[in-house]
């Protein structure tokens, strides 16, 4: 029977004119990786080495800052880069550790294609999600009762 | 969500949700929470729980399991997934133009 909370990992793909050496440096170098994922980063690309990064809030996250606490598992220049992924933060449902991205890189038309799967999120989340669910029935419950009283 | 606030207007109905939240349970069980409730009473909330998105209802053989749908894995991956395409678009970017300032150099 399959689980009802296990997540399916995200998968993207994305074609760069640039050669899988040059995109690799924007995984493990901390002046390139903020031009794109982070504003700032902790990188020791090397298996068991330290991949952290502070993220900004955005529109959908107004919180902020974030910060995502990994660390690299395989490195692999100029083709395959993974590292773990999790927050420090206890408002982020994912832990430090909780989840992984796994990035591969393959020469295509003189470019490089681009593919990010993270998987494993976690299970756990939905506990804290569960939390958030408690609380907004709490919440609404008054403002529905007072609408629908007598009906 | 009109249905949703409806649902959750009814005390009961938000008493099956809180016990619903964190297990799967059937009619039964739920209804054994609550000995001034009869069974066909019990059904009709958990049609309207249904009906508004709030619950799931599962067949186990030939027993129903009910859980809450709190949608919050969905929001996350929703939230991820933009997360990850809005990022490797500016990859692309500042990587193409690394390439260019490479060849040029």
């Amino acid at each position: 029977m399959p689980d009802a909370t296990k997540t399916e990992a995200i998968v993207r793909e994305i074609h760069i004119d640039a050669s899988p050496e040059t995109v690799f440096g924007f995984f493990t170098e901390p002046d390139k990786l903020t031009r794109w994922l982070a504003e700032e980063a902790t990188l020791d690309p090397r298996p068991g080495g330290i991949n952290h990064q502070t993220h900004a809030g955005g529109p959908d996250n107004p919180g902020g800052p974030y910060f995502m606490r990994g660390e690299f598992v395989e490195v692999e220049p100029p083709s395959r880069v993974v590292f773990t992924w999790g927050f420090e933060n206890p408002e982020v449902d994912i832990e430090p550790g909780a989840s992984t991205v796994e990035v591969t890189l393959d020469a295509e038309d003189g470019g490089t294609r681009v593919r990010v799967v993270h998987s494993g999120l976690p299970e756990s989340e939905l506990a804290a999600h569960r939390e958030g669910w408690t609380e907004m029935l709490g919440r609404l419950a008054p403002a529905v009762e007072g609408r629908s009283r007598g009906t | 969500m009109q249905n949703a606030f409806e649902a959750i207007a009814a005390p009961r109905r938000r008493d099956i949700l809180r016990l619903v939240h964190t297990e799967e349970l059937t009619a039964g069980a739920i209804a054994a929470n609550f000995g001034d409730v009869s069974r066909p009473a019990i059904s009709q909330h958990l049609r309207v729980l249904r009906e508004a998105g709030l619950i799931r209802e599962r067949r186990d053989g030939t027993r129903r399991l009910y859980s809450a749908d709190t949608g919050g894995l969905d929001a996350l991956r929703d939230y991820l997934g933009r997360f990850w395409d809005e990022r490797l678009e500016t990859l692309k970017t500042e990587a193409e133009r690394e390439e260019r300032s490479k060849r040029n150099a």
